[in-house]
C-alpha cells in the first residue's frame, strides 16, 4: 500500500498513527503528544478531523472519555512582533 | 512560457490578459498576469513545488489553495511564512521558495542507548546497571 499522510505539516503517515494507536491504546491527544500529527504549522487544521476518525475506526466506538483536541488560539500563525503590536515588519 | 494556463474556458470564456508583472522566484525571473496570486503564477510556469519539507526535503506546493493548510508558503521579500495561494502578485517580488533545514538533535542510531533524563547519564558516567526508564 502506497504511504498515506495524514498531517502534512509534520509528515505522519496512517499507519505510524494507527499503529501507536494499536500499540499504546491511548487517545488522540497522547497520539498528538506521541507522533506530533496535528501540531504542524497549520495548527492541526487540515487533518484534526481525519485523526479523529482514525480513533474511531481503531477503537471501533466513539470514545466518550477521550481528551479531545483542542483548538486554542492563536488559530493562525501570527509573528511575534504582531502579537506586541510593534510595527516591526 | 505561461503554457499551462487555459486560454480558452467552456464556462469562463477567453482569458483576457490585462498586463504583465514581472516577478523573481529562486533566483529566476517569471513573468505573471495581473491578478495572478504567486501560486496560479507559478503553476502557470509549471512550478508546482512552492517549498520542501523543513526536516525531511520532501516536496511541497499548492494543497487547498484557500489558505487553510500553510502548505504554500514562501518567503516574499523577506518576509517568511507568506501563502502562495493567497497573496497577489506584485511587481518585482522576490519569492523564495523554502528550503530543508537541519535536524541536528534528531539521532536514530543507538537511540535506545542513550540516557532520558540526567540522572541516567550519572548512572551511565558510573558505570551502574541502568534500570528500566520510567515511563
Amino acid at each position: 500500500m502506497d504511504r498515506i499522510v495524514i498531517c502534512r505539516c509534520e509528515e505522519v503517515d496512517l499507519e505510524e498513527i494507527e499503529q501507536t494507536l494499536i500499540n499504546y491504546q491511548c487517545s488522540m491527544r497522547e497520539i498528538k503528544l506521541r507522533t506530533r500529527a496535528g501540531m504542524g504549522y497549520c495548527g492541526g487544521r487540515t487533518c484534526r478531523p481525519a485523526l479523529n476518525a482514525i480513533l474511531e475506526k481503531v477503537s471501533g466506538e466513539k470514545q466518550p472519555h477521550q481528551i479531545p483536541l483542542k483548538v486554542q488560539p492563536p488559530v493562525r500563525p501570527v509573528s511575534l512582533g504582531r502579537i506586541g503590536e510593534t510595527n516591526y515588519e | 512560457m505561461n503554457s499551462h494556463r487555459i486560454l480558452d474556458h467552456p464556462v469562463l470564456g477567453k482569458l483576457t490578459i490585462e498586463k504583465e508583472i514581472p516577478f523573481t522566484f529562486d533566483g529566476k525571473k517569471y513573468t505573471g498576469y495581473e491578478g495572478d496570486t504567486i501560486a496560479s503564477a507559478l503553476l502557470a510556469q509549471g512550478i508546482r513545488t512552492l517549498r520542501v519539507h523543513e526536516e525531511s526535503g520532501s516536496p511541497r506546493g499548492i494543497y487547498c489553495n484557500i489558505g487553510h493548510c500553510f502548505e504554500c508558503r514562501v518567503t516574499v521579500d523577506g518576509t517568511p511564512g507568506i501563502r502562495a495561494c493567497l497573496t497577489e502578485l506584485n511587481p518585482d517580488m522576490i519569492i523564495e521558495s523554502g528550503k530543508q533545514q537541519f535536524s541536528p538533535f534528531k539521532s536514530t542510531e543507538n537511540q535506545d542507548d542513550l540516557p532520558r533524563t540526567y540522572a541516567e547519564f550519572e548512572k551511565q558516567l558510573k558505570g551502574e546497571k541502568e534500570d528500566e526508564p520510567d515511563v
